[in-house]
């Protein structure tokens, strides 16, 4: 690591080189500025450039429940408490029986897909994570989650939007560094520079006479150059990235090892994200959501709907590493939610808002391959938080902040998650 | 939230809104960022800067926090856009805050009734005489007036189809607009999606949004808690004794009334779906009270205790859930998250907390009169001193549509629209509605300008048809005055309209060259915010 600059500019004047900078950069040009002479106190990797993956980051929206996703079997009190969702024991005779994993925790079959990636350590699940600060509304939880921040209403921007404006780009001529695959900004990647929320990345056009395409983005170009911010950098960014997407062929796209990625939204989005990968345009970052998780009644983890989501869930991820993660590319994965569920069910064959739940990483540099527990709490009515539910004991943050110093090469870590002070706990080789 | 299946889910959005203290310097503020945004991005722009830099903007007052740590430039939310330089009218600035879009003749009227009259005209709106509108939805969209009882056994896609339609069709031309506007603003408050609920969503737009939308808040929450389709959709109907499901009343405490910030705890949470069980449907779809599946024991809830009851009473244990939402209704915590809301809404981003005590007081004075509210927010000195609101998809595509002015033999191509633009109405599956961030829609860009095009070629005679025939009547000139008047109130941008005929003049003046303009003219700045 070297500390390679130190600026101590004024307000005004900084702001003024800062902005200038971005703007060219996000024009296209100045690429050989791009090395941050202005940039205050930065420290960065000195191989920043070639040891540094691609970061997918996705979001199981709506508090996804671990204990159904990541099975704690060999916990008694797991039966006891689900008498009508559990899932069957691995060595029971139903065909619905779990997948073990390590003699105490076991995939459902809706997991079924993601075997393969954890058989070959590149798989890492955490239990009884989440979030330290209690909070059991979606949004807020949601909202926190994504700042990086708990219950501070001042900090607006997302923790990749964080990590990208950290840290200089992979490519400094890409017009887009990040995508969150939705039709709006995801609060994760709040304050990235040359990021956009794009739905659908196949279609990125504004339509009408090709004759004319080129005349009418100038017209939008210079239309957009005194508008306010933000509208002014996605309408900068949007255009330039218009034909970068227009080059990219995605409908003709032949994943590798044969895989099919499953037709959901959440498939194509993982697709689309595969496709911007390997064409090497310059994407560093995505945010994709999957949502379906609030499972407040008729939950079904066996073959109703939690099933098809899990299922929806593992099969996308499983294409995707298939696909992108086996065949060399430098890329880590890592889901999140925003909490898990009561370890009781309801009376509707649900389970309402909880608290622990799992994460997941992936990629060939997390140290897969297990499930990572610090100080399992188990499940018996005496250890749960307020009585009800499976304790946050490995905040998601120390998960985060390990992948972004050592698998994005990131070190400002204090800025990507302020007031921090994470544990590493080895999720990386 | 909802468990059936479905594949798209998009983000969420707190109900805090996400001020801070002011900014101060020294950290870059957003403020001075923004500036140095707009002369820096301009000086790449050939052309742009001399026409962009003059025409800068009143100040308005950053509401925004500094980041933590500003150590590195980022593209920050902005909720302190100020006020184009052409828009220095007040009449036609409450006509932007109060309807989807000016076009020449809301200026005529505004101008006529003056400030004061053209607001107050808006408020009693069911003296404004609507027949012309409302006939037509009631012949072409006839499943909307049926019971559920009735729609049980109708085509559910077919009867999307119409909520979805008729809502754009009157947002676009009904002569309510303040009415309208505040119909979208109770859709998202006590927002449900057509895929959980299906055609029960139908009685709930008309039993109970579109008849209390200018009325009483308190009127508003109690017709959503004895709807069927609100059970459905947070699971209430699923809930009994013994096994309480917590999903509505969390939510109508979070979302509905109190909000997130309280005061409520987890206990109160489990307290409340105590007092709700039995609260569910019957039939096809109709609310009911079931005394079978109350939980009859004594429950406290917001430090109001409710005691034991029984069995006996049967119907009457209703009464402890009717109890708690006049609790709701009229909890000082409600008033202010209310008041917030319908700021946010109808005037700025950020309200004042000042702003925010006065709109609550009047809710408490008036027991939650709706329009008194309006009347406060949109008094001429705040509405003149507020920033600029970025328009949603849905606020665009009917400000669009009422600008052009199209004939609409079916409205199929503009629905598909929203669901291009990412704002299908009825479709946002978690229970916070749509989001009203700039940050969450500003990327949102290219859809936009594609729908530009879209809007400017319809010319079908059996969908949706744009004549351009009156806009090449005369001169080029003459087409760019007219789009100004139609799309812009007469206040286009300076600087946009310079843009606008430069292009027209630069091709043959065609019916194609005149749709691109006016595609353009809807893709601009200006036609992004009101």
């Amino acid at each position: 690591m070297d500390e390679i600059h130190d600026a101590d500019c004024g307000c005004q004047e900084y702001n003024e080189l800062s902005r200038r900078q971005f703007v060219s950069s996000a024009a296209g040009i100045g690429a050989a500025a791009m090395f941050p002479a202005w940039l205050p106190k930065i420290v960065m990797s000195k191989n920043f450039a070639s040891n540094r993956d691609v970061i997918v980051s996705i979001f199981q929206r709506g508090g996804a429940d671990g204990l159904s996703i990541v099975v704690p079997f060999a916990d008694a009190n797991y039966y006891s408490s689900r008498p009508t969702i559990a899932i069957p024991q691995p060595d029971a005779s139903s065909p619905n029986k779990g997948i073990n994993l390590d003699g105490f925790f076991m995939f459902p079959q809706a997991m079924a897909g993601l075997v393969p990636a954890f058989q070959a350590q590149d798989l890492l699940v955490v239990h009884a994570t989440g979030q330290l600060n209690v909070s059991r509304s979606h949004f807020d939880a949601q909202r926190y989650m994504e700042v990086g921040k708990p219950v501070d209403p001042s900090l607006v921007t997302g923790w990749l939007g964080r990590h990208l404006a950290s840290i200089p780009p992979l490519d400094p001529t890409a017009p887009l560094r990040a995508i969150g695959v939705a039709n709006g900004l995801q609060k994760t990647l709040v304050g990235g520079p040359k990021t956009l929320p794009i739905a659908d990345p196949t279609n990125y056009t504004i339509g009408g006479s090709t004759t004319t395409q080129a005349a009418r983005i100038a017209f939008l170009q210079n239309e957009y150059a005194a508008a306010d911010e933000p509208v002014h950098s996605a309408a900068l960014d949007a255009t330039n990235t218009i034909g970068l997407l227009k080059a990219v062929n995605f409908t003709g796209y032949v994943p590798a090892n044969g895989v099919v990625y499953p037709t959901s939204s959440f498939g194509r989005a993982l697709r689309s994200v595969a496709v911007l990968i390997k064409n090497n345009v310059g994407i560093e970052a995505a945010q994709v959501d999957i949502g379906n998780w609030d499972t407040h009644s008729a939950q079904d983890p066996i073959a109703g709907s939690m099933f098809k989501t899990m299922q929806d869930f593992s099969n996308s991820i499983a294409a995707f590493y298939a696909d992108v993660v086996t065949t060399g590319y430098p890329v880590t994965l890592v889901s999140v939610s925003e909490f898990g569920r009561n370890v009781r069910e309801n009376g509707s064959q649900g389970t309402d808002h909880g608290r622990g739940t799992v994460m997941f990483a992936l990629g060939k540099g997390i140290s897969g391959g297990r499930v990572l527990t610090k100080n399992w709490p188990g499940l018996a009515r005496e250890n749960l938080e307020a009585g009800q539910d499976l304790k946050v004991t490995v905040d998601y943050r120390d998960i985060l902040s390990e992948i972004v110093q050592k698998r994005l090469a990131n070190p400002n870590l204090d800025f990507v998650f302020p007031s921090w002070s994470p544990s590493f706990l080895g999720v990386t080789r | 939230m909802r468990t059936t299946e479905r594949t798209t889910v998009p983000t969420t959005n707190p109900t805090v809104d996400d001020r801070g203290s002011s900014a101060e310097c020294e950290r870059p503020s957003r403020r001075s960022f923004v500036f140095f945004a707009a002369a820096a991005a301009a000086a790449l722009v050939p052309g742009a800067a001399s026409a962009q830099a003059p025409r800068r903007r009143r100040a308005i007052v950053s509401a925004q926090s500094p980041e933590p740590s500003d150590a590195f430039p980022m593209v920050m939310p902005n909720e302190s856009v100020g006020v184009f330089a052409e828009w220095d009218s007040s009449v036609g600035r409450l006509a932007r805050r109060l309807s989807y879009g000016i076009t020449a003749g809301d200026v005529t009227q505004a101008n006529a009734l003056g400030y004061d009259g053209y607001l107050e005209q808006q408020l009693n709106y069911t003296r404004i005489d609507d027949s012309l509108v409302e006939s037509h939805v009631a012949q072409t969209w006839p499943l909307l007036t049926q019971t559920s009882d009735q729609l049980f056994s109708a085509n559910q896609g077919t009867l999307e189809t119409q909520l979805r339609e008729s809502t754009i069709y009157r947002a676009a031309f009904s002569q309510r607009q303040l009415y309208q506007r505040m119909v979208e603003l109770w859709s998202d408050h006590f927002n449900q999606d057509f895929d959980k609920v299906g055609y029960l969503l139908a009685a709930d737009q008309r039993d109970v949004i579109r008849k209390h939308a200018m009325g009483r808040f308190p009127d508003l929450l109690k017709a959503s808690a004895h709807s069927a389709s609100m059970m459905v959709y947070l699971d209430q109907n699923t809930s009994r004794s013994g096994a309480p499901n917590q999903n509505y009343a969390r939510e109508i405490m979070e979302l509905h009334t109190l909000s997130v910030n309280g005061p409520y705890t987890q206990d109160d949470v489990a307290e409340l779906s105590r007092v709700l069980t039995g609260w569910t449907i019957q039939g096809r779809g109709n609310f009911v009270f079931n005394p079978a599946i109350h939980d009859w024991n004594a429950k406290t809830v917001l430090g109001v205790n409710i005691p034991a009851g029984s069995p006996s009473l049967g119907a009457a244990g209703i009464n402890e859930g009717e109890q708690m939402l006049n609790v709701l209704a009229t909890h000082p915590s409600t008033a202010r998250f209310i008041a917030t809301k319908m700021l946010s809404w109808l005037l700025t981003p950020a309200p004042t907390d000042d702003q925010v005590s006065t709109v609550a007081s009047v809710y408490r004075a008036t027991g939650g009169d709706i329009k008194a509210m309006i009347r406060v927010i949109l008094n001429e000195s705040w509405v003149s001193a507020a920033p600029l609101k970025l328009k949603r998809p849905f606020h665009y595509l009917v400000s669009a549509l009422r600008s052009a002015n199209p004939t609409i033999a079916a409205l199929t191509p503009l629905t598909n629209q929203l669901t291009t633009l990412g704002h299908p109405i009825f479709s946002w599956d978690t229970p916070d509605g749509f989001p009203d961030k700039i940050e969450y829609w500003a990327g949102n860009i290219v859809p936009r300008w594609a729908f530009g095009t879209t809007m400017a070629n319809f010319n079908s005679t059996t969908t949706v048809q744009l004549d351009t025939s009156p806009y090449r009547a005369g001169s080029p000139d003459a087409a760019i005055e007219l789009i100004d008047q139609n799309f812009f109130g007469g206040e286009m941008l300076t600087s946009t309209k310079t843009a606008l005929t430069a292009y027209l003049k630069a091709g043959t003046f065609t019916d194609a060259r005149v749709r691109e303009t006016i595609a353009l003219a809807i893709d601009s700045n200006g036609f992004q915010w009101y």
